[in-house]
């Protein structure tokens, strides 16, 4: 597939506005204008792009849902909070070329007749915040961003909000609520967001990598986008690889890639003798998968189907010098600590099962702590406020089934296996 | 355009909006960290300044405060280096990493050097999973660390101070 989204990607030398108009950029814009925005948003959903930030929902079917006739103000918020474990995508996007960004938002918040944008980006995105702050102010001098945009009468203001920095702002609710200046705690789910969003207006949340898909769809059209994705899947999405394998890295595929392609093909397999354990198909917060998915196509629906999320599509790979035990307590400790603590089986129950996993890997388990874990995860996961705890006992619940025999040689033997491997190997 | 003139020019527009206004409370996080960029982290006065312009309490601002793990509210170090241990670096050697930066910059984690040089902080993932094992040296993302290349790194900077 030829490259759609990272085509003209430099994270040492980003395109500037000229150069990035010159490789046919902000093109779209005119496109768009041409339209009506609801013919946009009708073309977006019969592209059946869906959203890359994890959850999968149709973009197009957000926008119309939304509605034509919400009241003014209205907010379009794009999301580079990108914090998930394995995540690395909207990083590239990022520092290597503002302007695609520019462009998409430009061009969605037309399709949503939104005037303004804010762009929420990690803290610890800081110099490529600063360099996309640069992008707004070249655009808004060629009168790109401002008034009467090209003499549409359409008129847009992008602000950029870089985060303080906690995992649990990228949740789109508590991302409202962090770029008002409170406390980033989710918000309820009803009324949604584009109801009572920013400041108690309409406002439409999205992924980035969802958003620089538009202009594309626009200008080549909504067939030419699903006719780009294999296996069912539809346009190219952005695969990030990482964790034991030898050429970690971000690879734009089709929609619908194997996972076996990604990691044996694109990231050059294991290092030479390695056999794989096991992946993580979507991130931090998505169940872990064993040798025998490996054909499953990573799109949302089958690897839904795997027992999985295909989330922020980023494969982690454990091979078998990894302790799946070891990999599990990462997690949780990763998850108990991000925790926002607004609600109490989140708040308390993540650390408690970090301890009980940290016990484990000490080799002070106890047998009857595997189903103390399994009651927790069921328990904690239904029980807390917002997606966060769910997310968080996803993995370790799968871990529990799919390495049992780990755990329970851990506990029987009281040592971890491989640390004994890793000491003689080293 | 440096931080504090940032700030300033921020602080003359929020002086000019009403005290209710939305605006105010929404220009916490700036606040909190042009003043950071100038103080090297927030002291008491720093909250009660913030509380000021953003019509806030000071209760308030310290939540936020202590909320963010950007926002410190201890001094930090001139050069802060936080340590990726999430997963994709803990699986290529983020622990012996961080005791590397410990060893080397002669401080534990959390705390500053005697010479006010370093901070060395653990962080999640920093988005560098590509370049695992990485960190971010004041805000500069470093990738691919062996101890080797974290005790030159250290050194070098310790050279230019």
């Amino acid at each position: 597939m030829e490259a759609v989204l990272t085509r003209h990607l430099d994270a040492h030398a980003p395109l500037s506005l000229q150069a990035y108009q010159a490789a046919g950029g902000y093109h779209s814009l005119d496109a768009a204008f041409d339209h009506k925005p609801e013919e946009i948003i009708a073309i977006v959903e019969a592209a059946n792009l869906r959203g890359r930030g994890g959850a999968g929902f149709s973009c197009g079917l957000k926008w119309r849902l939304r509605g034509a006739d919400a009241p003014r103000p209205r907010y379009l918020v794009c999301n580079i909070d990108e914090s998930e474990p394995g995540t690395f995508k909207d990083r590239h996007l990022l520092y290597g070329g503002p302007h695609q960004i520019i462009e998409a938002v430009i061009v969605s918040a037309y399709a949503l007749q939104a005037e303004q944008v804010v762009i929420f980006v990690r803290g610890e995105y800081g110099k490529g915040g600063h360099g996309l702050k640069r992008a707004i102010e070249e655009a808004e001098k060629a009168g790109l961003v401002g008034s009467n945009i090209k003499g549409s009468g359409f008129n847009l203001q992008i602000k950029v909000h870089l985060s303080g920095g906690r995992y649990i702002c990228g949740e789109e609710t508590a991302m409202l609520n962090a770029i008002e200046g409170r406390r980033p705690n989710p918000r309820h789910k009803i009324p949604r967001p584009s109801v009572k969003g920013l400041w108690q207006h309409p406002t439409t949340i999205n992924n980035v990598e969802t958003l620089v898909n538009v202009p594309h769809i626009l200008l080549n059209g909504a067939d030419w986008f699903r006719a780009l994705g294999i296996n069912g899947g539809c346009g190219p999405k952005l695969f990030c690889v990482s964790g034991m394998v030898q050429h970690p890295g971000l690879f734009e595929l089709p929609c619908g890639t194997p996972a076996r392609e990604l990691i044996f093909e694109h990231a050059g397999g294991l290092a030479a003798g390695r056999t794989l354990q096991g992946f993580i198909p979507g991130g931090a917060s998505t169940a872990f998968l064993l040798p025998e998915h490996l054909d499953v196509p990573m799109d949302f629906d089958p690897v839904a189907k795997a027992g999985s999320r295909l989330g922020t599509a980023a494969i982690i790979v454990l091979d078998d010098t990894t302790c799946p035990v070891q990999a599990t307590l990462n997690l949780m400790r990763f998850f108990a600590r991000e925790s926002c603590g607004f609600c109490t089986p989140c708040r308390d129950g993540l650390p408690y099962l970090a301890q009980i996993l940290t016990a484990i890997a000490d080799g002070e388990g106890r047998a009857e702590d595997l189903i103390l874990m399994e009651e927790l995860c069921n328990t904690i996961g239904p029980q807390s406020f917002c997606a966060f705890a769910p997310g968080a006992v996803m993995p370790l619940t799968s871990s529990l089934q799919c390495f049992r025999d780990h755990y329970e040689s851990h506990i029987a033997t009281g040592r971890c296996p491989f640390d004994a491997a890793n000491k003689s190997g080293a | 355009m440096n931080d504090e003139s940032n700030r300033q020019a921020l602080q003359e527009d929020l002086a000019q909006l009403p005290a209710t206004d939305p605006q105010r409370r929404a220009a916490i996080v700036p606040m909190m960290q042009s003043l950071q960029a100038e103080r090297g982290y927030l002291d008491d006065k720093s909250i009660k300044e913030v509380a000021q312009v953003t019509g806030l309490s000071t209760t308030e601002v310290e939540e936020l405060a202590t909320f963010y793990s950007l926002i410190y509210r201890y001094p930090a170090g001139r050069h802060v280096l936080r340590v990726c241990d999430s997963l994709c670096c803990g699986l290529r050697g983020a622990d012996r990493l961080l005791q590397a930066a410990e060893k080397y910059s002669g401080v534990s984690l959390g705390k500053v050097s005697p010479d006010g040089a370093f901070s060395v902080l653990p962080s999640i993932c920093l988005g560098l999973c590509d370049q695992a094992p990485a960190a971010l040296l004041d805000g500069e993302a470093v990738g691919s660390l062996d101890e080797a290349a974290l005790q030159a790194l250290l050194q070098r900077l310790q050279q230019e101070d």
